[in-house]
């Protein structure tokens, strides 16, 4: 497979996650793209600005990436945790539509700010790595970094409580839950994994602009989620991967691909309405996994 | 006599026009059961909601062990050691019966954050524990079996037990039930009654009850308290209550 397809499929993968979080709480919140153009901004910000970063001038360091990271992680989770406070206030749609101007907000000022280039951008951001690959192999073990994180989340007590304001957030509340802390620190962490995720996309791209992120990246995020599920972080990895994955899949079939993805779509969500992934899925495959080994397992 | 446990001063609370609560006031003595008794729209449920933080209160104060707790978040309250079952039911319907009976342990289930992250001996250790305290409880209420199924999979009569056996994980002190007997038949009411004295004396709990079905109230309780639009009407033992003439005519309607 294409390698520079493969990379996008993880920040895919990374960005579904993203928008999972605040969902597990149900809460539809749309801001992803804006704080993943934040990440990116500051990556290309940094990398471009700072020569004390660029290492020894041949190949950009992963440290200054790293650290990259740390300062968009920073930005962007002090930014959540003020607007959090305020729109988690707002329920269902609400919350939805107010996250919306959130992303065209953050969009309008890096349009019209000079220090983000304006309508054109920041080119020439350093690359760390020579190769597609490097970047497959850093993203990956982000991700995978990312995903075990929240598979602690979900065994443990916040990731319960989450699920249990999705499920009804007034019951919640009565069982002892402080459930506006519990979906500001959803808000928090995927505005966190976005804005990592936008440093590293950054430099894969080279150029950052004000259209990386906009109301069109929300909607596609969004499908990611919706496909893959919204009850464990594998729904929005796999959502994510083959979402991606499926216009360039599909250019062979040529102009029906959009019509394909189109479909594709429209049909998870009417035959999967809780998503391809569930948790009682995955029990059920790994227990049919676990018979076929049995069997298979020679008898002694 | 001593300070109760709960205490409702003068409680008011208004929806547009209409008295929901109107200067209520009642203790709840500490081991007790008062029934909640009233026709519909009495304002038992409003109540309910007043004390568990869930509903605004618009005049009036509530007091716990004498310490004013009017306005505070329904959280908190649950912290208190106040639990609560609702009238229409409210779980969590796709999560399985143990998790519902986990969030329930919620306050109890705090683990360090470090331990947490990489799964250490003394978190598996506490949360294996957290486990049997629910199954227990399942076990409890007779559904066991179901611990692994998702609660919307439940028969009416035991998503009612399932909600009971929540609001216990929370090591109440004070257990709020609001209609639990609805949706039963005779035997299972007969059941039921059982089932909260016997949990009453195992937890040492203190009892508020709302239930329409007044056998079941005058067997069950200690104390009676009757509303009526919103206001007390009668207050006393279950004998007193039956005998009292404002009570006959709630529910009987005024000899002319």
């Amino acid at each position: 497979m294409d390698t520079t397809l493969l990379q996008q499929m993880l920040l895919g993968a990374l960005l579904g996650i993203s928008v999972y979080l605040p969902l597990r709480c149900g809460q539809l919140s749309l801001a992803t793209p804006g704080f993943y153009a934040i990440g990116g901004t500051v990556a290309a910000l940094l990398s471009t600005q700072i020569p004390a970063l660029g290492g020894d001038g041949v190949s950009y360091p992963i440290s200054s990436v790293l650290l990259e990271m740390a300062v968009a992680a920073l930005v962007t989770g002090i930014l959540a945790l003020g607007i959090g406070k305020v729109v988690l206030r707002l329920r269902g749609i609400y919350l939805a539509i107010s996250t919306i101007a959130l992303v065209e907000i953050l969009r309008v000022v890096s349009l019209n700010l000079s220090f983000t280039g304006g309508a054109i951008g920041i080119f020439g951001i350093p690359q760390p790595f020579a190769s597609p690959e490097g970047y497959v192999g850093f993203t990956s073990l982000l991700l995978a970094v990312v995903c075990w994180l929240c598979d602690r989340l979900e065994r443990t007590r916040p990731g319960l409580a989450m699920a249990a304001i999705r499920e009804d957030e007034l019951a919640a509340a009565s069982q002892g839950v402080n459930t506006a802390n519990t979906k500001l620190l959803a808000f928090v962490l995927s505005a966190l994994v976005a804005g990592v995720t936008g440093v590293i996309a950054a430099h894969f791209l080279n150029s950052w602009n004000a259209r990386m992120g906009n109301f069109d990246a929300s909607i596609t995020t969004l499908a990611f989620v919706v496909f893959g599920g919204t009850r464990t972080w594998l729904g929005p990895v796999v959502g994510g991967l083959v979402l991606t994955a499926l216009p360039e899949l599909l250019r062979p079939v040529g102009d029906l691909r959009l019509i394909v993805y189109g479909l594709v779509i429209l049909l998870g969500p009417v035959l999967f309405p809780q998503g391809v992934i569930t948790p009682e899925r995955l029990t059920l495959w790994s227990r049919r996994l676990r018979q076929r080994l049995r069997l298979e397992a020679p008898t002694p | 006599m001593s300070t109760p446990l709960l205490a409702v001063h003068n409680l008011n609370r208004q929806f547009g026009g209409l008295m929901a609560v109107n200067d209520v006031s009642l203790r709840v003595q500490q081991g007790e059961i008062l029934g909640l008794l009233g026709p519909n729209g009495a304002g038992k449920t409003t109540l309910f909601n007043l004390i568990s933080g869930v509903t605004p209160v618009s005049a009036g104060r509530i007091e716990w062990r004498g310490v004013p707790i009017t306005g505070m978040a329904s959280h908190a309250v649950a912290g208190l050691g106040i639990a609560r079952t609702f009238q229409n039911l409210r779980l969590f319907p796709t999560l399985s019966c143990l998790d519902n009976v986990m969030v329930g342990l919620h306050r109890h289930a705090r683990q360090q954050r470090f331990a947490a992250l990489f799964q250490t001996r003394p978190f598996h250790r506490k949360q294996a524990k957290l486990h049997q305290e629910a199954l227990t409880l399942l076990e409890l209420f007779g559904i066991a079996d179901a611990a692994h199924r998702p609660a919307h999979a439940l028969s009416y009569g035991d998503r009612r037990r399932l909600e009971m056996a929540r609001a216990l994980a929370n090591r109440p002190e004070l257990l709020l039930l609001d209609e639990p007997a609805a949706g039963m038949n005779p035997h299972e009411k007969d059941q039921l009654c059982e089932l909260i004295r016997q949990i009453q004396a195992q937890f040492q709990l203190t009892v508020l009850i709302i239930e329409h079905h007044v056998p079941l109230m005058m067997q069950l309780c200690d104390r009676l308290v009757v509303l009526n639009f919103g206001k007390t009407i009668a207050e006393g033992s279950p004998e007193q209550i039956a005998k009292n003439p404002a009570v006959i005519e709630a529910y009987l309607g005024g000899a002319g």
